[in-house]
């Protein structure tokens, strides 16, 4: 009673005109198969347009005739039609709708029924991913959709992750696929807060992408918000988590090291580094484990808040999140903010109003990659970690050239600060035809990024410096729709018009501060330096559409989608702006014919096929021109003089690339829906493709985007879901989904080939580690095949090019008598053959029980990590691995290890250090109980949980961790390092979730 | 009146105007206009003058020279450790991905690319033409610098002379070491006359400058693989020019040679620098890592990059040259460990340690592409193989070098000395090789005389040995593989 107390009290408060007819009046609850009230189901007066939703704990109270029948319907439930008979109290308990025939889901610019659909579009419930900790849409993504390959490619807190839909089609653009939030297009998925989400779809093929035109070509992931409903409702959740490496490199003991590091010192005619009294003591009291001064235990918390509720004509949400990370690598963390407001009015019967509200703040600590991690392997173990003067040690006299471990983790931040909000409004007006809808939306998207650096006083050589970089984005978009939806007989027609304007503008400036004269203010004051620099960029694109999508079915058993957009670009030259992006799509709905229903096999059948056209505008805008960036020159000891270089050449021929994308798909339901099989086969073409060819630098050096070649992904994907068990309060249900990827590079427009590397194996790689050739696919690996070490009987062989058992012996591939980069050819991929995922809920009463496994197969990784510190490349100048126990020498000639020897001649980029990156997961295993509502006093919803993430990995790969990689996840070409990756970790987390 | 209210906000936002879609280039430096200015001019310079000096990226301000010099016998580098780039040079198995050659490489086009720049559009800009002049001499001496680093170490080379990108670039052919010198002499002789003779800034050429360097092509010239024996004369005529002038130019022999590698950051220019690269710790990749950290032992937090061969160092003649030259105790502190008993058995650079002994690899000090005496063994040289052998002009030249640097008490050489013309110019030589020891001088010395086979048999069996017999082919580096693979026809 107290309830509903509130209840009313709210409905006063928001005075939205609540009148009581005459009839008499109903309530009663409405609850679910588990006795739970089932909040927001809606309660019609059948025939009529009185009607109600039921409040947090599914209460419900209305008006009604006592010769009515009341309907009560909600989204995944059998909708049930009660007469009232005169009743003032009316029960109901809805039954789960299995089949999901009725769904909504949210397309591009509206919704269709999922039975309607004829493109091929997976939707996550937000069911599979409530039990499990997670903090982002990535995570929420990842091995849950077919189709959809998620690499969590830093695994640091607030990390990057690479998203991909179908593969990767642009070589030069970024892959990542488009998300759309509540309308706005383009929104950041990192500031997505998975409690915020209500719906979240993944388009894939080109029947629902081509739709957004220019910048469909990579998948759309389109989410929509939780709203508010009728009732006040808070909700709270608040989780903490522990986490740890989940495996180090066994890295050998300071004694034993030292004994290896003379033993080649000998080999190779040096002195002796270690006396015997060294080693000795060594053994007894061990070295520096450099790793765990790196490494520690993160720990990491989240809250979350959401208030909802609203009357009969206005709804609202508010809902907050802090998230806050600290990762496994020392003095490394993540920090964010998210507040989100929408609030929902209908003035009339045709006219509603919708605002909503979107402010972020996150902050990134050191959350990079390689410094710390790559000198921790660097770094010799016999060398203390500290000095006499209780600082860092400065320099490593045996392992490392470079700076220790700590200097690394203490004596910089390399952070981020990122803050954001995005407001967008709209209105929706009922226009005098009859199905014919307009619907206006205006957002406006902020953001500031800060790049902040601080390097002290140890880590830069005694000029301790300082860069602040920071970006202001706006984004303006204006959306205007005309939805028109009738139902003739047995036509329906469902049309949308789009007119839509998106405008970006970008303000940037750095500051640059050496020779800091208060180095302890770090970046936030660097006024006081000897010396400083300052730069500006402004960067504005526009895009201007017009699009439009036809829907038509008859008898709900044919189907037929039609759409195009043309999309105009400011990046191209007016002889290239415009382009067009056509896309049709058939469907047909077999369960509906008689001679399948007589089967009584399916309760759902579908085989539905599309053909359609995206694009990518993948460049930068002023691509088309030539343009001077600014350099720095020392004409003495004293300043530097600012200076203009030539950039990257322009190309005026720019034009937009296209996909072209053919899918089929079949979906299968059987059993009233207990099991649904969905399969897909698809192809896609990409045309025109934009990439940045390299100049040779007698030219200039840098690259030039061309529009040059092409590339067909192909693949198919399966997806098994079903409810194997569901017996005296026993459920089990499982979603299996498998995709493969076969990606191929067609065309380079008749260049042979074409590499494209990374920059991150300073000293490591020699050339760029990956290559485009026809044929071949994306992130190939380039490289020297070894064929291990040269053994003892092919000592006249290895003497041909200077070398002598022992050595590492490389392919030769042309048969020269020497190894040179004519010898390089493609030694491996970076894409994977196929992932999959596999989620399991057990829920017996109260008790839930979530077990998620995810798995990449068919890929390889290119470990430089541990080629450095194995094989005396880059900063490190020992092996350091316990490894290398197993090197070559006399007695131990089958080791593939190479001998120290001074003809040694290492080559990293090579198959040695190719290593297979293949991996099961078990992603996630989360227990969590609802506490029983008696339980608690005043009827509060309760629920705790445990969960772990990356509890176990089953790989041959001999990295820490086989998901992180050294490139971000705005390249395809290039995948696939690992260099001092920040590694994924073991989580722990307990949360605990109340709501009243 | 909602309706034509809604109607009339439709209308408002369909009629998009064309300009919605025009690229707004607010804030961007681009086309012909940049130059038309003497302040755009002389900023193209500037960046011209980067590719020579980019830390660790391209040019001069890190030991990537050094590295690709190491087929001298003057120095050699670690056995083991993270050296295997290093010692593709001392073992005369150079990569075509080798990242130290390549630096230089990359490095010195892009000086041209930006020199070119300069130079074909000074006569369009504006401005005060005495300047202007300057600043085109400027370029043209960086062009013709950067030209002879690259034959030098590349023999045939695309000899490009287009500031601007265009397509037909991708397919030229390589041009004869001749084809390049004729440009490299070309450059010069413009920088001589357009160029003031006073630098205007430590880090610029001056006339004097362009001359010296002129003398040096001369004597390359003359050399392998040219041979124009002719061009000794114009060697020593060139080198005599700034030798008779050197008070002009502000160049001169400085009276210790301790003092020349003093190293003090705190010095922008020393006398006897006839061209350098500037280095400044507080620039972005402006800081220099030639000294330092790369020829420092490990014993001192060193990295070992490079030091001494144990015979040059053996033969290397007593005297004041000597031990500011070599470094034969290690340790910071109090004790010290004879090099005997290091771990590499090798003694070290003192030359390019920073005074106090600083253990770093970015410091404001300049990479010096030539001393003055360099061009008094020019002269003497190039006199004593040219037309009428050594005069006493050349005696005087190899003599200042030569009492400087050895030991007290060291007779000067006289034409009494019975030395045929040819065995001056050989001892000439010789003390080139131990006054600019590990100063990127030797390797071209063995080169132009074709000696390189000779210096490196001669070496202790105790240092890095050749890989394979050395023949001519390894005299030049093959070009990086990340142009042949662009332009195969460079093959």
């Amino acid at each position: 009673m107290k309830k509903n107390v509130v209840f009313f009290v709210f409905l006063l408060l928001l005075c939205q005109g609540y009148a009581f007819a005459q009839s008499a009046r109903v309530t009663g609850k409405v609850t679910g198969p588990d006795n739970q009230g089932l909040p927001g189901v809606n309660v019609q007066v059948n025939g009529t347009t009185t009607g109600t939703s039921t409040d947090v704990d599914g209460n419900f109270a209305l008006n009604a005739a006592s010769t009515s029948s009341l309907v009560f319907s909600n989204i995944g439930y059998v909708s049930q039609t009660v007469p009232v008979n005169g009743r003032s109290v009316i029960n109901v308990q809805l039954a789960e709708d299995q089949k999901t025939l009725n769904e909504v889901v949210v397309v591009g610019y509206g919704t269709q029924r999922k039975t309607d659909v004829t493109g091929a579009l997976t939707a996550i419930s937000t069911k599979e991913f409530a039990q499990q900790p997670v903090t982002r849409l990535d995570q929420v993504l990842q091995g849950r959709a077919a189709g959809v390959q998620v690499t969590q490619t830093n695994g640091a807190p607030g990390g990057d992750a690479r998203i991909r839909i179908r593969g990767a089609n642009s070589v030069l653009g970024n892959n990542n696929p488009l998300y759309i939030v509540d309308g706005y297009v383009g929104a950041d998925f990192n500031f997505v807060n998975p409690s915020d989400i209500e719906t979240i779809q993944v388009l894939k093929d080109a029947a629902s992408t081509s739709i957004y035109g220019s910048r469909g070509a990579n998948g759309v992931v389109i989410i929509t918000t939780k709203k508010g409903a009728r009732g006040l409702k808070v909700n709270y959740e608040g989780q903490f988590s522990i986490s740890e490496n989940i495996k180090r490199y066994d890295v050998l003991p300071a004694g034993e090291f030292a004994e290896i590091v003379n033993a080649r010192a000998t080999a190779t005619g040096s002195g002796l580094p270690f006396t015997a009294d060294q080693i000795a003591q060594y053994k007894q009291n061990g070295g520096t484990d450099w790793q765990s001064l790196v490494f520690r235990q993160g720990t990491g918390q989240q809250h979350q808040v959401t208030v909802s509720g609203g009357g009969e004509k206005t709804t609202y949400l508010i809902s907050g999140n802090y998230l806050d990370q600290n990762g496994i690598v020392n003095n490394s963390g993540f920090r964010r903010y998210i507040l989100r407001t929408n609030i929902n009015t209908q003035v009339n019967d045709k006219l509603s109003f919708r605002l909503n509200l979107w402010g972020t703040q996150s902050k990134n600590h050191n959350t990079l990659d390689g410094g710390a991690i790559v000198q921790a392997l660097a770094w010799a173990p016999t060398t203390p970690a500290y000095g006499s003067d209780g600082m860092p040690t400065f320099t490593d006299p045996i392992g490392s050239v470079y700076r220790n471990p700590l200097d690394y983790l203490y004596d910089q931040s390399i952070d981020t600060k990122r803050a954001s909000l995005n407001v967008n409004g709209g209105l929706n007006y009922k226009l005098p035809i009859k199905g014919l809808t307009l619907d206006l939306q205006y957002a406006v998207n902020y953001l500031n990024s800060q790049n902040l650096n601080f390097t002290g006083k140890r880590l830069s050589n005694g000029v301790p410096s300082a860069t602040r970089y920071s970006t202001d984005q706006v984004t303006l978009q204006n959306t205007n729709n005309l939805n028109y939806d009738v139902k003739i007989g047995n036509h329906s027609i469902n049309a949308v018009a789009v007119l839509e304007t998106q405008q970006y503008t970008e303000q940037n400036f750095t500051a640059t501060a050496s020779g800091l004269r208060f180095p302890q203010l770090g970046y936030d004051n660097i006024g006081g330096n000897a010396a400083a620099s300052v730069a500006s960029a402004f960067n504005k694109w526009t895009l201007l559409s017009l699009l439009g999508r036809v829907n038509y079915s008859y008898k709900d058993k044919y189907l037929v989608t039609a759409a195009v957009r043309r999309d105009g670009s400011s990046k191209f030259s007016s002889a290239n702006r415009y382009s067009v992006f056509p896309s049709v799509a058939l469907g047909w709905r077999l369960s509906e014919e008689e001679f399948i229903k007589n089967l009584n096999v399916f309760s759902n059948l579908k085989l539905r096929g599309s053909w359609g056209m995206t694009g990518s505008q993948a460049i930068n805008p002023y691509a088309t021109l030539s343009t001077y960036g600014t350099t720095f020159s020392a004409f003495n000891n004293s300043a530097a003089t600012a200076g203009v270089i030539l950039g990257n050449p322009g190309n005026v021929n720019l034009k937009w690339e296209t996909t072209k994308q053919t899918d089929v798909g079949l979906e299968m339901e059987f059993l009233n829906g207990r099991i649904r099989i969905e399969a897909d086969y698809f192809k896609k073409n990409t045309t025109d493709l934009l990439l940045n060819v390299a100049i040779p630098a007698y030219a200039g050096g840098g690259t030039q985007t061309r529009n040059v070649g092409e590339v067909e992904n192909k693949g198919i994907e399966l997806s098994i879901g079903g409810t194997p068990i569901d017996k005296g309060g026993f459920r089990w249900e499982t979603n299996l989904n498998v995709s493969t990827l076969q990606n191929q590079v067609v065309s380079l427009g008749g260049l042979p080939r074409l590499g494209t590397g990374t920059g991150v194996g300073g000293g490591m790689s020699t050339t760029n580690e990956f290559m485009l050739m026809p044929g071949q696919p994306l992130g190939s690996y380039w490289g020297l095949k070894y064929l291990g070490t040269w053994k003892p009987n092919e000592a006249d062989e290895a003497a041909r090019y200077g070398r002598v058992p022992g050595d590492p012996h490389y392919q030769d591939l042309n048969g020269d008598n020497s190894i040179t980069t004519d010898d390089f050819q493609i030694i491996g991929r970076a894409f994977p053959k196929a992932t999959g995922g596999w989620n399991n809920t057990f829920t017996y009463k109260g008790l839930t029980l979530n077990v998620f496994f995810n798995g990449v197969f068919g890929v390889d990784k290119l470990n430089y990590t541990r080629a450095a510190a194995l094989s005396g490349s880059g900063d490190a100048r020992q092996f350091i691995l316990t490894e290398i126990r197993d090197y070559y020498r006399q007695g131990n000639e089958t080791s593939d290890i190479p001998a120290f020897t001074r003809t040694y001649q290492p080559f990293t980029q090579s198959s040695r250090f190719l290593e297979n990156g293949s991996f099961v997961r078990l992603k996630n295993i989360s227990l969590s109980y609802n506490v029983p509502t008696g339980f608690i006093k005043n009827k509060a919803n309760l629920r705790v949980f445990a969960s772990a993430t990356n509890l176990f990995t089953i790989t041959q790969y001999k990295g820490p961790d086989p998901e992180s990689a050294r490139v971000g996840s705005n390249t395809d070409t290039a995948i696939g390092i690992d260099y001092g990756s920040y590694p994924n970790s073991k989580t722990y987390t307990l949360g605990v979730n109340l709501g009243f | 009146m909602k309706k034509l209210l809604l109607i009339g906000l439709v209308a408002m936002l369909g009629a998009s105007c064309k300009s919605y879609l025009e690229e707004d280039t607010t804030g961007l430096l681009y086309g012909p206009n940049v130059l038309s200015t003497q302040e755009g001019l002389e900023s193209a310079l500037t960046g011209a003058y980067r590719g020579l000096g980019a830390q660790w990226t391209y040019g001069f301000l890190h030991p990537s020279a050094n590295a690709a010099t190491l087929g001298s016998d003057d120095v050699t580098t670690h056995p083991a450790s993270n050296k295997a780039d290093w010692r593709e040079f001392d073992q005369f198995n150079v990569s075509t991905t080798n990242q130290r050659s390549g630096a230089v490489y990359n490095g010195c086009y892009k000086a041209i690319q930006g020199a070119n720049n300069v130079i074909n559009n000074y006569q369009k800009t504006t401005g005060t033409k005495a300047t202007i002049d300057i600043i085109a001499g400027e370029a043209y001496f960086i062009r013709g610098f950067s030209y002879y680093w690259l034959t030098r170490f590349y023999g045939s080379i695309p000899l490009v002379m287009a500031g601007e990108y265009s397509d037909s670039l991708l397919t030229i052919k390589k041009s004869t070491p001749a084809q390049v010198y004729d440009l490299i002499v070309a450059d010069l002789k413009k920088a001589e006359t357009m160029l003031p003779n006073t630098r205007r800034e430590p880090g610029r050429p001056n006339a004097g400058s362009a001359k010296a360097f002129l003398a040096d092509v001369y004597l390359t010239m003359a050399g392998w693989p040219l041979k124009q024996t002719d061009k000794y004369d114009l060697a020593a005529a060139k080198a005599k020019e700034v030798i008779d002038n050197r008070a002009t130019y502000g160049f001169a022999l400085m009276p210790t040679f301790a003092e020349v590698f003093a190293n003090d950051p705190a010095v922008a220019s020393i006398p006897e620098s006839v061209f350098q690269i500037s280095g400044f710790t507080g620039g972005s990749g402006t800081a220099n890592a030639t000294y330092g950290n790369t020829t420092m032992p490990g014993e001192e937090g060193g990295w070992d990059d490079m030091f001494a061969e144990l015979f040059f160092f053996r033969d290397f003649p007593e005297g004041p040259r000597k031990s500011a030259t070599f470094r034969t105790e290690f340790g910071l502190g109090t004790t010290k460990i004879p090099w005997q008993n290091s771990l590499t058995r090798h003694p070290y650079y003192q030359k390019w340690y920073i005074k106090g002994n600083i253990v770093t690899s970015s410091i404001s000090l300049p990479s010096v592409m030539m001393r003055y005496p360099h061009v008094l063994t020019i002269y003497a040289e190039a006199k004593a193989r040219g037309t009428g052998g050594p005069d006493q002009a050349a005696y005087d030249a190899l003599n200042a070098v030569r009492l400087r640097g050895r030991a007290t008490g060291t007779k000067a050489l006289t034409p009494a000395d019975g030395l045929t013309a040819t065995q001056f110019a050989d001892e000439v030589v010789q003390e080139r090789a131990w006054e600019f020891a590990c100063e990127r001088t030797r390797w071209f010395d063995l080169i132009r005389l074709e000696r390189v086979e000779a210096a490196n048999a001669a070496k202790s069996p105790d240092d890095l040995q050749p890989i394979k017999a050395i023949t001519k082919a390894n005299y030049w580096f093959p070009l990086p593989y990340s142009d042949t693979s662009i332009n195969p026809g460079l093959n």
